[in-house]
């Protein structure tokens, strides 16, 4: 490699590196600094670090009931769209008339821009009395996350030998012990590695979040983080210190299994 | 798909309804036949209610009332082709229209590749190439929402790093209103989308970490530089990949919402809106629900025409 290409390669990578960190260190620095601060001080350390702006964020708007619903929303939703990926993928192990019509059905809205349906979706939320509430918002996740979650799965349990499955049916194994001993067991690292991508992709909804919830009863982080903007623009660095709040629970779980979760988020993509 | 084919078990103890008494059906034959058994319709019945009630029925009611006139309570006014009629002649509604597939040239032609240099640099494995792969890859599973707020800090007028970085290298003539100048919003609700790469080279790094090392090995006796390499082997070789970020880049140029929402609102003057955004305006701001959902047969009009278009392409090159 020559010296030239070297030093291109380098400041390529750290030009993207910086871009990456920098916002991210100057949001964590400012959310500590006081308002004057930010303005008269926007690059350097804190003077006097306010690490009461985090309590100040929290006591301004309910962040812990936001936090509560995004938490609920993206494990409720995870958890169904888990279990009937698994039934799925089990049942269409099985040969039957119109099998490859269901996949089909089941797998069509992964390439839909599924914001086009915001519409609907909102009357059909409405009518079911789902209305501002986290049960709905995690069905509506469930559904749309749906295509997902099942590709990954199915893909994962389809590889399991056809053998293992063949042994236990001529051991007498019945049709549910068949699944929950041996089918869904064998598949749970696919299922796992699609809750991680799933858990993540809901937490981090805003769309379907704003127009189906209207109070901090229901209300996700992704949506209360903006009150701070439009309601505290006298006091940003409440705004950065609800932010970093909000940013928190994926990145702590990101530090410690960063592997694992670049391989989830882009697992079933090259298939 | 094909490979397993474990039959349906006749004599199913814990069977509902004894549906299961005609085990002579239910041998383990080849392909045809096994008739859809209540197990298997009851295992397919959660997945089934939830692409039914929130995928399926969305589409037809989009689509079916895309031809009305309904302001949300009462019965919708049949109107025919008028919403789209109306849709076109929205100034508004082809700002939002140009803008997003502007989003999807940008996503193609910039973006990704960005990701593709940097995926070809680190599959190099340079020294600390794990490291750069995680901080790179760090914002997909942060918000958007979130990035958006910070980015919209990063443009901000007064308090924001660009102009503050600007002044402090005396460059004050540079500095603007980023987010509210009608000629920089749109580029400005792009930019973090556009410079976080890590997804892309992600995918990127996967299909290189598959292409033979002895490729690479022929091509050095030849004396091919890296470049050329990188250029003549790699880049071929993860055409596959590249089909697959562009089908992405178009699923998430379609559902762009977050970046003009919270930095931009969409404005000024609509210079900065998006497809998705624009419905949103319409049903909750406008309470056109008949052109929120026209609007929204457009978006998916548009979404097949461009996945359909990347098959193709995909299709030619394979060729």
């Amino acid at each position: 490699m020559t010296a030239m290409g070297k030093i291109t390669r380098w400041t390529i990578l750290i030009v993207f590196t910086l871009i990456t960190l920098l916002p991210l260190i100057w949001l964590i620095l400012s959310s500590l600094k006081t308002n004057a601060e930010v303005f008269s001080n926007p690059f350097g350390l804190p003077q006097e670090w306010k690490f009461s702006n985090y309590s100040d964020a929290v006591a301004a708007h309910p962040l812990h009931l936001y936090l509560r619903n995004s938490l609920g929303a993206a494990l409720l939703s995870t958890v169904i769209i888990i279990t009937a990926s698994m039934t799925a993928s089990y049942a269409l192990l099985h040969r039957f008339r119109l099998s490859r019509l269901t996949f089909s059905f089941l797998l069509f809205g992964i390439l839909l821009p599924v914001n086009a349906l915001m519409t609907p979706i909102f009357f059909i939320v409405n009518m079911l009395g789902l209305y501002n509430s986290v049960m709905g918002l995690a069905l509506v996740y469930a559904g749309l996350f749906f295509p997902l979650g099942f590709l990954i799965v199915k893909t994962y349990m389809d590889t399991t030998p056809a053998e293992i499955f063949e042994a236990a049916r001529i051991d007498g194994a019945s049709f549910h012990s068949i699944f929950f001993r041996i089918a869904a067991p064998l598949t749970s690292p696919g299922a796992i590695t699609a809750g991680i991508f799933l858990m993540i992709t809901a937490f981090n909804e805003l769309l379907f979040a704003s127009i189906l919830t209207t109070d901090a009863d229901a209300q996700t982080v992704q949506v209360g983080v903006r009150y701070f903007l439009t309601t505290y623009s006298a006091n940003y660095p409440l705004a950065f210190a609800a932010t970093v709040i909000g940013i928190a629970p994926t990145v702590v779980i990101y530090m410690i299994l960063s592997d694992r979760i670049v391989a989830a988020m882009t697992a079933g993509s090259l298939k | 798909m094909t490979q397993t084919q474990a039959p349906v078990v006749p004599g199913d103890r814990v069977s509902l309804s004894g549906a299961w008494s005609t085990p002579s059906t239910h041998k383990p034959t080849k392909r045809a036949g096994l008739p859809l058994g209540i197990n298997i319709f009851l295992y397919l019945l959660p997945a089934f209610l939830l692409v039914t009630v929130f995928l399926a029925v969305p589409v037809l009611v989009v689509i079916a009332l895309s031809g009305t006139d309904w302001a949300g309570i009462g019965i919708p006014q049949w109107v025919g082709a008028g919403n789209f009629v109306r849709l076109f002649s929205d100034p508004a509604f082809l700002k939002s229209l140009g803008n997003t597939l502007l989003w999807v040239l940008v996503g193609v032609f910039i973006h990704t590749p960005l990701c593709i240099i940097v995926a070809l640099i680190v599959a190099r494995k340079p020294r600390g190439w794990k490291i750069f792969r995680t901080v790179l890859f760090l914002p997909n599973i942060i918000s958007a929402t979130s990035l958006a707020l910070l980015w919209y800090f990063v443009f901000h007028v007064s308090l924001g790093l660009i102009n503050a970085s600007l002044t402090l290298v005396g460059l004050e003539s540079f500095t603007r209103n980023w987010l509210f100048d009608p000629s920089t919003a749109l580029g400005v609700t792009m930019t973090p989308w556009v410079v976080y790469i890590g997804f892309g080279m992600v995918l990127f790094l996967t299909q290189i970490s598959t292409i033979p090392q002895e490729y690479y090995e022929a091509a050095q006796l030849d004396g091919a530089s890296n470049l050329r390499q990188d250029w003549s082997i790699t880049i071929p070789l993860i055409r596959r990949a590249i089909a697959l970020q562009v089908l992405f880049v178009v699923g998430y140029a379609l559902r762009s919402f977050e970046y003009p929402f919270v930095m931009t609102s969409g404005g000024p003057a609509d210079s900065s809106s998006t497809l998705s955004l624009y419905i949103y305006r319409q049903m909750l701001t406008a309470n056109e629900y008949g052109m929120a959902m026209a609007a929204g047969v457009v978006t998916l009009i548009v979404g097949i025409v461009l996945t359909a278009g990347v098959f193709w392409v995909l299709r030619k090159a394979e060729r």
